[in-house]
C-alpha cells in the first residue's frame, strides 16, 4: 500500500529509518522534515575532531543528496511548530501543511539552558549542532581562558578539545565527581586526573552563584565566594527530550516520547526513535531512554523496519563512548540496576572495568583505556549480556584470562 | 610480481583461529588475521580515526574497530558499519612452510 509516510526530525534515527523503510517499501513517499539546514549528520565529532580541524563540514553526512536522491526520500528544510494528531496533520510557522497517513518522531534532544541572568542570555553557549559548533570554533579563536559549565560527557570532551587547541580550560560540576553517577567513581577520577596533566582545572561540588561580565571578561562567583575570570563561557548542563511540540496533544510523554518495544507511541500510525523516545527494552523490562549515536542508528532502523510492515522488537544492549585526550570511555548495558561490582586491570595503558552485576549476570559495564583498549572486552560484555550468561566472576577480574571465554558455545 | 615485497610476518601458530596480530614493518602498521579458510592482511589504522585494529574482535569474516565499533570485513576491506565509512586497505598472504608472508606493495 503506499503511504505518505513523514519522518519529523532530520537526524541520525531519521535517515537510518528513511533507508531502512525503502529497502522494504519502495512505494511510499518518504518525507524527512528538519530544521537544520543540511542533510542528517553525525554529532560525536562536533565536540572533538570537528573543533581540532580534524574533521570538516563534509566528512559529517551520513549519506549525500544523491543517495537521497537514488532512494526516492525527500528532504525538507523546515521547523513544525504544530501538531494535529487526529486529522494526521503537521504545520510549519507559516502554515504550511504536511499530511501523513504514517509519522516517525525523531526529534531528539535539546541543551538544558542556565537560568541565571536573563540579561547575559545570549552570552552563553552551547553544542549541540553544527551551526553552533562553528560559532565555538571561530569565537575560541580570540579567547583564552575558558570555562565549561558542566563536567559531563560532551563539556569534558570540549575541555579536552579546547586544550589540545592550547586554552586555559576550567570545568565546572556541581556534583561531587564527573560524568554524573552513573560512571564508577574510580573511572571519573581517572578521567579528571588526564584533564589536570594536560593543564586543565576541575572544580567539583560548586555552585555558581552569579555571573557578572565586566566588559570582555565574565566574573564567576561560586558558592564557597571564590571567583573565576574567564573570557568564554560554554555551559553543557545536560539535555532533555525535544517534546515542547507535544505537551498539549494526547501523545504519552514521561521523559521523552513513550514508546513500546516497537518503536510505537500512544497514538496510532505515530511512532518515535531515537534520543526523543523513553522505549521499553524488554531484556530488562523497563523504559529508558538513550542519547546515544549506535542507539539512535539502531532505533531510527527498528522504526524503519515496523513502520514498513516488518515487526521487529528492539533488543539492542545500550553502548554508548567519550572520547577525551587519548583515552575511550565505553559504556554497555545499564549501570544503575545491580548487587555487585567486579573490576578487571587497574591501569588505564591496558584498559580498566567495572562490571555491575545481579544475579550472577552482567547487566552493564564501563570501561576507560587509551585508544580502543577497552573496546574488545566491552564488546564481549555486550554479547554476555545479550545472552543472558551467568559469568564466572575470577574469569571477570583476572585481565589475563580472555574474557571470550565466558561466551557459552553452541 | 616481485618476490621481494612479500614480508615474513610469522609463523602460522603465531596466530589463533579467529584472531589477529599486529606486524609492524617499516613505518606502517598491518593486522594478519587467522580465519576458518586461510590467512588475511589489511591495513592495521582504523579508516575512521587513528586507532589500531589490533585491540579489536574479530567476529566470523568481520573485524570491529575496538574504538566506536566500526566494522570491516577482512576479506574486502569493505567498511560496514558506521562510523566506519571509508574501505580498509587489503594485502595478498601467501602461507609457505608454516611461514605467512604478506605482499606489500
Ligand atoms: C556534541 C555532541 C557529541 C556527541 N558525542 C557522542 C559520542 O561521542 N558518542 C555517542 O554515542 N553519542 C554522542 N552524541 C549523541 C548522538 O549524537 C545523539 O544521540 C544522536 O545524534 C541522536 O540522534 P537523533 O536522530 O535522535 O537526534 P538528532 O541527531 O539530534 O536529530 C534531531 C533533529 O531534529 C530536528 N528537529 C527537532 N525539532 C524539530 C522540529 N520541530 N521541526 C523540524 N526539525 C526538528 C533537530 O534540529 C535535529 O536536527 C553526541 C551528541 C552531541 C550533541
Ligand atoms: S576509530 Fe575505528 S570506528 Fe572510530
Amino acid at each position: 500500500m503506499k503511504n505518505n509516510i513523514i519522518i519529523l526530525g532530520g537526524g541520525q534515527a531519521a535517515i537510518y529509518a528513511a533507508i531502512e523503510i525503502r529497502k522494504n517499501d519502495t512505494e511510499s513517499n518518504i518525507k524527512i522534515l528538519g530544521e537544520e539546514s543540511i542533510l542528517p549528520y553525525e554529532r560525536p565529532p562536533l565536540s572533538k575532531d570537528f573543533l581540532l580541524d580534524k574533521k570538516h563540514e563534509e566528512d559529517l553526512f551520513f549519506h549525500s543528496s544523491d543517495v537521497l536522491i537514488n532512494e526516492n526520500i525527500d528532504f525538507d528544510n523546515v521547523s513544525i511548530n504544530k501538531v494535529d494528531f487526529e486529522n494526521k496533520k503537521l504545520f510549519t510557522k507559516n502554515d504550511n501543511v504536511y499530511s501523513y497517513d504514517i509519522l516517525l518522531i525523531s526529534t531528539g534532544s535539546e541543551n538544558k539552558k542556565l537560568c541565571l541572568d536573563d540579561n547575559l542570555n545570549n552570552d552563553f553557549y552551547y553544542l549541540r549542532n553544527l551551526e553552533e559548533a562553528k560559532i565555538i570554533k571561530e569565537i575560541v579563536l580570540n579567547k583564552n581562558q575558558i570555562t565549561i559549565i558542566g563536567g559531563g560527557f560532551i563539556g569534558l570532551e570540549i575541555a579536552s578539545s579546547l586544550s589540545q587547541l592550547q586554552k586555559k580550560v576550567t570545568v565546572i560540576e556541581i556534583g561531587n565527581q564527573l560524568m554524573g553517577r552513573i560512571i564508577p567513581k574510580q573511572i571519573a577520577d581517572l578521567v579528571q586526573n588526564t584533564h589536570i596533566e594536560h593543564g586543565n582545572e576541575i572544580i567539583l561540588n560548586k555552585q555558581i552563584d552569579k555571573i557578572i561580565k565586566k566588559n570582555d571578561i565574565y566574573e564567576i562567583l561560586l558558592n564557597d565566594n571564590s571567583l573565576i575570570e574567564t573570557d568564554f563561557v560554554i555551559a553543557g548542563i545536560g539535555s532533555t527530550p525535544s517534546i515542547k511540540l507535544f505537551e498539549n496533544t494526547n501523545l504519552k510523554l514521561d521523559n521523552g516520547i513513550v514508546t513500546n518495544q516497537f518503536c510505537e507511541t500512544s497514538i496510532k500510525d505515530v511512532y518515535a526513535a531515537g534520543d526523543v523516545s523513553n522505549f521499553y527494552h524488554p531484556l530488562y523490562e523497563r523504559n529508558m531512554r538513550l542519547e546515544s549515536y549506535q542507539h539512535a542508528q539502531n532505533h531510527g532502523i527498528c522504526a524503519g523496519k515496523n513502520i514498513s510492515g516488518v515487526k521487529t522488537e528492539y533488543t539492542s544492549i545500550p553502548w554508548m563512548w567519550s572520547d577525551q585526550f587519548n583515552l575511550n570511555l565505553q559504556l554497555t548495558g545499564i549501570c544503575d540496576d545491580y548487587e555487585e561490582i567486579i573490576e578487571r586491570g587497574s591501569e588505564i595503558n591496558n584498559g580498566v572495568i567495572y562490571f555491575f552485576l545481579k544475579n550472577k549476570k552482567i547487566r552493564g559495564a564501563c570501561g576507560l583505556g587509551i585508544l580502543g583498549k577497552v573496546g574488545r572486552d566491552i564488546r564481549i560484555t555486550t554479547k554476555l549480556i545479550e545472552k543472558n550468561t551467568i559469568v564466572d566472576r575470577q574469569i571477570l577480574s583476572d585481565q589475563n584470562q580472555k574474557l571470550n571465554k565466558l561466551i557459552p558455545k553452541l | 610480481m616481485s618476490e621481494e615485497n612479500w614480508i615474513e610476518v610469522g609463523s602460522t601458530d603465531s596466530i589463533e583461529e579467529e584472531d589477529l596480530i599486529r606486524f609492524d614493518h617499516q613505518d606502517k602498521t598491518f593486522c594478519v588475521y587467522r580465519l576458518t579458510d586461510g590467512f588475511y592482511a589489511t591495513d592495521g589504522i582504523c579508516t575512521h580515526e587513528e586507532v589500531h585494529l589490533e585491540d579489536g574482535l574479530v567476529m566470523d569474516d568481520e573485524i570491529e574497530c575496538p574504538m566506536h565499533q566500526g566494522i570491516f570485513n577482512i576479506k574486502s576491506g569493505k567498511a560496514l558499519s558506521p562510523p566506519a565509512c571509508v574501505d580498509l586497505k587489503t594485502y595478498p598472504v601467501k602461507v609457505d612452510n608454516d611461514k605467512i608472508f604478506i605482499k606489500i606493495d
